[in-house]
């Protein structure tokens, strides 16, 4: 059998049955570079297995658990002011779409009382399904994008928010001035 | 896997942190040695033992209950130590005083010169460790101090069995060289205790 053979017996510390554990020990008398090679592998294994066990420094799962801790208030701090930043841009929507309305309705006023009750039930009711929705999504993307994707996006979001109402409130003044 | 450990990680999985805390406890060990051995320093070790903790709670949800708590937190630990040697390569190859912790025995032993022999052995282990990557680095620790076989160390490390083998085959040689070289009469320093462990296996 080829040399290499034996190498690999060795360094792979292969279980052999009797036939070729006494046939590798022939090898090993003949060829150096083998006794040598089964040597030093042996001795390692030795080394290693009488090594002392690292331990960690004690009070090590109470600062580890601190931690925990630590992260977790974090990462539940980031979600509040994600929900906070959600719930103001709608609160934005709600006064913005209410504003249009009192303009467009001044004269029927009873109507138009109910028609904001109606209008803020139906924002709840809405407000309510969200978190529904947002919650365990914000649960679910905190683990897979990183926090700066999310403040990214949350930034955007905003943004989009801000560049629509711009428009809005231009051509409400613009009314405004025709009107005067 | 006991029946109070599957409690507490029933717990755990339900936001009790007292449970996970039971967990850390129990499992500090084989982790901190994981992320030692391959990381080298006490204080890189602690770090990356307790990310792999806050890793292992933050995935909870994922764990599967049927396989094995140890070999799922020690394969987060073994993962995050490759990433970090990957990242800080340059910078722990740079550092020599970091180097020098890793002689520090965590516990001194009775007495001081078995605390000295202990040191020179953790030196001994980490000069071989050095020259290997990052995978061969932890299938060797991970087979010769956790009893992993081939395919638990293919779980692990996200790899097949027979890249496992021939990674495996690849350190052992590496450190079979390197100790042949650590023995030649001009390396003085770490010879004493290379002789020492040939003269104890050579007793066996
Ligand atoms: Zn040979």
């Amino acid at each position: 059998m080829k040399h290499q053979q034996y190498e690999t017996w060795i360094l792979l510390g292969t279980e052999l049955d009797l036939e070729q554990h006494r046939e590798l020990q022939v090898h090993l008398k003949q060829c150096s570079q083998c006794q040598s090679l089964y040597q030093a592998t042996h001795q390692i294994a030795h080394l290693f297995k009488t090594s002392p066990v690292p331990e960690p420094s004690p009070g090590f799962s109470t600062r580890c658990m601190t931690r925990i801790e630590k992260v977790e208030t974090r990462k539940s701090q980031f979600i509040l002011g994600m929900t906070l930043s959600v719930i103001s841009l709608a609160t934005l929507l709600l006064l913005s779409s209410v504003g249009l309305q009192i303009r467009a309705g001044m004269a029927q006023f009873p109507q138009l009382m109910l028609e904001m009750i109606t209008l803020v039930a139906k924002w709840i009711v809405f407000l309510n399904q969200l978190s529904h929705i947002v919650s365990p999504l914000i649960r679910v993307s905190l683990k897979l994008i990183s926090p700066i994707w999310l403040i990214t996006l949350g930034f955007s979001l905003s943004g989009i928010t801000i560049a629509w109402m711009i428009p809005f409130f231009k051509s409400r003044t613009i009314q405004r001035e025709l009107h005067s | 896997m006991c029946n109070t450990e599957q409690q507490w990680i029933a717990a755990a999985k339900t936001g009790d942190k007292d449970a996970f805390a039971k967990l850390v406890e129990k499992y500090q060990r084989p982790v901190y040695s994981v992320c030692y051995r391959m990381l080298g320093t006490p204080t890189a070790a602690e770090d990356a033992a307790q990310e792999a903790f806050i890793r292992a709670y933050q995935a909870l949800d994922q764990y599967d209950i049927s396989r094995s708590f140890a070999t799922w937190v020690l394969s987060i630990a073994s993962n995050y130590s490759i990433d970090q040697l990957r990242k800080k390569k340059v910078t722990i190859l740079s550092m020599d005083n970091e180097k020098h912790a890793w002689l520090a025995p965590p516990d001194p032993g009775p007495s001081p010169e078995k605390a000295a022999l202990q040191r020179e052995k953790l030196g001994q282990i980490q000069s071989l460790l050095t020259d290997l990557n990052e995978v061969d680095r932890a299938a060797i620790i991970l087979q010769y101090w956790h009893d992993y076989s081939y395919e638990e160390i293919a779980d692990t490390l996200d790899l097949s069995s027979s890249a496992v083998k021939s990674r495996l085959f690849r350190a052992r040689r590496l450190m079979a060289e390197k100790w042949q070289k650590m023995q030649l009469p001009s390396t003085a320093p770490v010879n004493s205790t290379a002789k020492r462990i040939a003269h104890e296996t050579s007793t066996i």
